[in-house]
């Protein structure tokens, strides 16, 4: 009886303040939505990132929500047209084709960090498709510095080294690929003749887009355009492709096997990592080069960067947590370096230990450090506000093209409904 | 009379009678009326996202140099033109032979070909997409059939890709149909037919002259209904090309294409309003024209 006695008023003390607590962490607990896509990638960067930045600042949590990436544009552009911010998340990632399209067409609805970031740490292509009127949106994020990845062991049957793949033209690329189907009967490549991927690869390497410096259509007197239309056109004409029906289709060709080389951006890696079983068959290659003027070995595709909701009830919190781990946390790029194969666009953290090692899964090449090198060697273009739909344009001619079309006329054809989608 | 007239009036004055459908008809002003109203006025501006201008006939002159949109057009005025009649035909003699109570099985057969319809759109696409890959169940059954010597590229090619569409939409939607036939076909008299059959009609002409005469009306309907579900089509070609009605735009339908431009191309919600309107002003089209040869043939 006495010990309840004395007990009590420690009891209701203790509820009193636990009570207390819980009021106050209520009132102080941000939680930061974020909305982005690729659960291997994004997502999982993107919650490292979250929880490195609740370990200093505990009333901040975070709700990284995974769609797929169309639904994500799609959920975005609607919420932004209705105009009701409750639909929208606080912090969302954007391809850096699109960043023109949202900061052109929906002004105010992205908050400026021009003056919180410090930009001059990034790659000055980054900043720049994130800039509108002279104010700096968004926080840049990864580069997709392309490369050619090949498999070793098909290609040692082919009687290919690897020091044969180093400074390839895409000619030779396609008489390596008929070698290789010849003596392995493996196709070269997966090819979606729906995504004109490798057409904006190629396109880019030789320093050219669907549109000049100043946003006009750069269609028909386009060099590189017209090469690389050809290019693709050689490759299906030669046949050293397993065609492949959208995205996932896609990544099945080179997951299960089936095809010797994957040219495209280095965010692949964690997907290719992702076989065990295919680890040391492996390397990787800048991707072949153009035979025309300004020609280069360095490419971009895709790529992609963190935007703040002018909006969000939580806008503080999330520039300042975007500025710490983004802007500033070299360690961080590190880890998702080695764990995610995310190759960041902040400068500084390209002189980090990660970014010398040798990956085993690579049979001990320092790939990473190849990226870096190719990353800074990208011929910076202007993607415009129409790169989707020049896309589905140069798609729809594919066929043509691969039916013996002249170039010249799919370019007219491109050019055609460019013209009539650009208004 | 005058006083019947007066309470026929009387009843546009009764404020109850007024306030009793209210809500409703605040709800479909609401919902309806003001979206209708707003998407047509939409439909003169122009712009990109919401740097919305009105534009006067801009966006309709924009229609005819689109050669994007003609593409859209062409393909669902295709689909709309091959898939209903195949449908509708094979509905109905389906219904008819079904609809034979010496048939075994009849009861699970209806329900085999009505399931379709209630399944999800997406399971169904998906699954057309894994059986019609390149190397998938419907391939490697013809080729083992000897068929086909090299595997069809159903989903890469651009005539192949539209007939997979129509495979589609026809196995979807064919039970759907073939459930009004039945319905209609129990209200016809069966002594019509043991007429016939006594008289010696044979059983094709029994078909053509009683039981499709018969059934005009529900025809008619299931005509329109597909006409718009068609006008509309959007899902399928949706799933099975990831959005992009690929290859080539080969199966890119009218929906599809206002999908487009409202939530992948740079948002231009005025010329996306003016291509519906294009799909409701076909649908009225088609639907009149549809009456207006059923009344025909009346005479």
């Amino acid at each position: 009886m006495d010990n309840l006695a004395r007990a009590l008023p420690r009891i209701a003390g203790f509820a009193l303040a636990s009570v207390s607590f819980l009021a106050v962490t209520a009132a102080e607990a941000k939680e930061i939505t974020i909305w982005c896509w690729d659960p291997n990638f994004n997502v999982a960067i993107m919650k490292e990132a979250g929880a490195r930045y609740t370990k200093t600042h505990p009333d901040v949590t975070f709700n990284v929500v995974d769609f797929a990436k169309t639904d994500v544009e799609q959920k975005l552009q609607t919420g932004l047209a209705s105009g009701t911010a409750d639909a929208l998340p606080d912090i969302v990632l954007i391809e850096d084709y699109g960043a023109q399209k949202y900061l052109q067409s929906f002004p105010g609805a992205f908050a400026p960090l021009s003056g919180t970031v410090d930009y001059s740490g990034f790659a000055p292509y980054k900043v720049e498709v994130m800039t509108v009127d002279g104010q700096v949106y968004g926080m840049p994020f990864d580069s997709g510095v392309t490369g050619l990845y090949y498999r070793k062991d098909y290609l040692e049957q082919a009687g290919i080294k690897p020091e044969d793949m180093q400074n390839l033209t895409w000619d030779r690329f396609i008489e390596i690929g008929q070698q290789v189907e010849e003596k392995t009967g493996k196709k070269m490549m997966g090819l979606d003749p729906n995504d004109a991927g490798l057409v904006r690869i190629i396109m880019q390497s030789a320093g050219q887009w669907y549109f000049d410096k100043d946003g006009k259509a750069n269609v028909t007197g386009n060099p590189a355009l017209k090469a690389a239309l050809e290019t693709v056109g050689k490759i299906m004409s030669a046949n050293i492709y397993k065609p492949a029906a959208g995205w996932s289709d896609w990544v099945g060709t080179f997951t299960s096997g089936d095809v010797a080389a994957v040219v495209t951006g280095v965010w692949i890696t964690g997907t290719v990592k992702a076989q065990p079983d295919q680890a040391g068959k492996w390397g990787v290659a800048p991707i072949p080069k153009l035979s025309i003027d300004g020609a280069t070995q360095a490419s971009n595709l895709g790529g992609s960067s963190w935007y703040v909701l002018e909006s969000s009830a939580e806008k503080a919190e999330a520039i300042d947590f975007l500025n710490e781990i983004y802007g500033k946390d070299i360690d961080f790029y590190q880890k998702i370096l080695q764990d995610r194969g995310a190759v960041g666009s902040l400068l500084a953290a390209r002189g980090g230990a990660a970014y010398e090692q040798a990956d085993p899964f690579f049979g001990g090449e320092k790939v990473w450090q190849n990226f870096s090198d190719w990353l800074a060697k990208v011929p910076s273009v202007n993607y415009g506000i129409f790169t989707n739909e020049a896309d589905t344009a140069v798609t729809a001619q594919l066929p043509a093209l691969t039916q013996g079309t002249p170039v010249d006329d799919v370019l007219k054809a491109i050019d055609a409904e460019v013209s009539a989608q650009i208004q | 009379m005058v006083h019947a007239r007066r309470g026929s009036i009387g009843r546009y004055y009764d404020v109850n009678g007024w306030l009793f459908v209210a809500p409703v008809l605040g709800l479909i002003g609401l919902f309806m009326i003001y979206p209708i109203v707003w998407s047509l006025w939409m439909s003169f501006q122009s712009g990109r996202g919401m740097m919305m201008k009105f534009a006067g006939f801009a966006n309709i002159v924009r229609l005819w140099n689109d050669p994007v949109f003609i593409k859209a057009l062409t393909n669902t005025m295709t689909y709309f033109v091959v898939q209903v009649p195949i449908m509708i035909v094979l509905a109905l003699i389906l219904a008819s032979i079904l609809n034979n109570p010496r048939i075994f099985g009849r009861g699970l057969f209806r329900t085999a070909i009505f399931l379709p319809c209630v399944t999800s759109l997406v399971a169904y696409s998906v699954l057309f997409k894994g059986m019609f890959a390149p190397d998938g169940v419907v391939n490697s059954t013809l080729a083992a059939l000897g068929v086909i010597s090299s595997p069809i590229p159903w989903l890469t090619h651009p005539f192949w890709a539209k007939v997979l569409v129509i495979i589609a939409i026809t196995w979807r939607w064919t039970g759907y149909n073939m459930i009004f036939y039945l319905a209609a076909l129990q209200n016809i008299d069966r002594s019509i037919y043991e007429v016939a059959r006594i008289d010696g009609v044979p059983a094709w002409a029994r078909f053509t002259h009683i039981t499709i005469p018969l059934l005009k009306p529900v025809i008619l309907f299931t005509t329109v209904i597909s006409t718009i579900g068609t006008l509309q089509l959007f899902d399928e070609v949706y799933n099975l090309t990831e959005g992009r009605g690929g290859p080539s735009n080969a199966t890119l339908t009218l929906s599809l294409y206002i999908y487009n431009l409202t939530f992948r191309f740079m948002p231009n919600f005025g010329y996306a309003a003016t291509v519906s309107y294009v799909i409701v002003v076909l649908v009225a089209l088609l639907a009149f024209f549809q009456f207006f040869a059923a009344r025909e043939r009346d005479k």
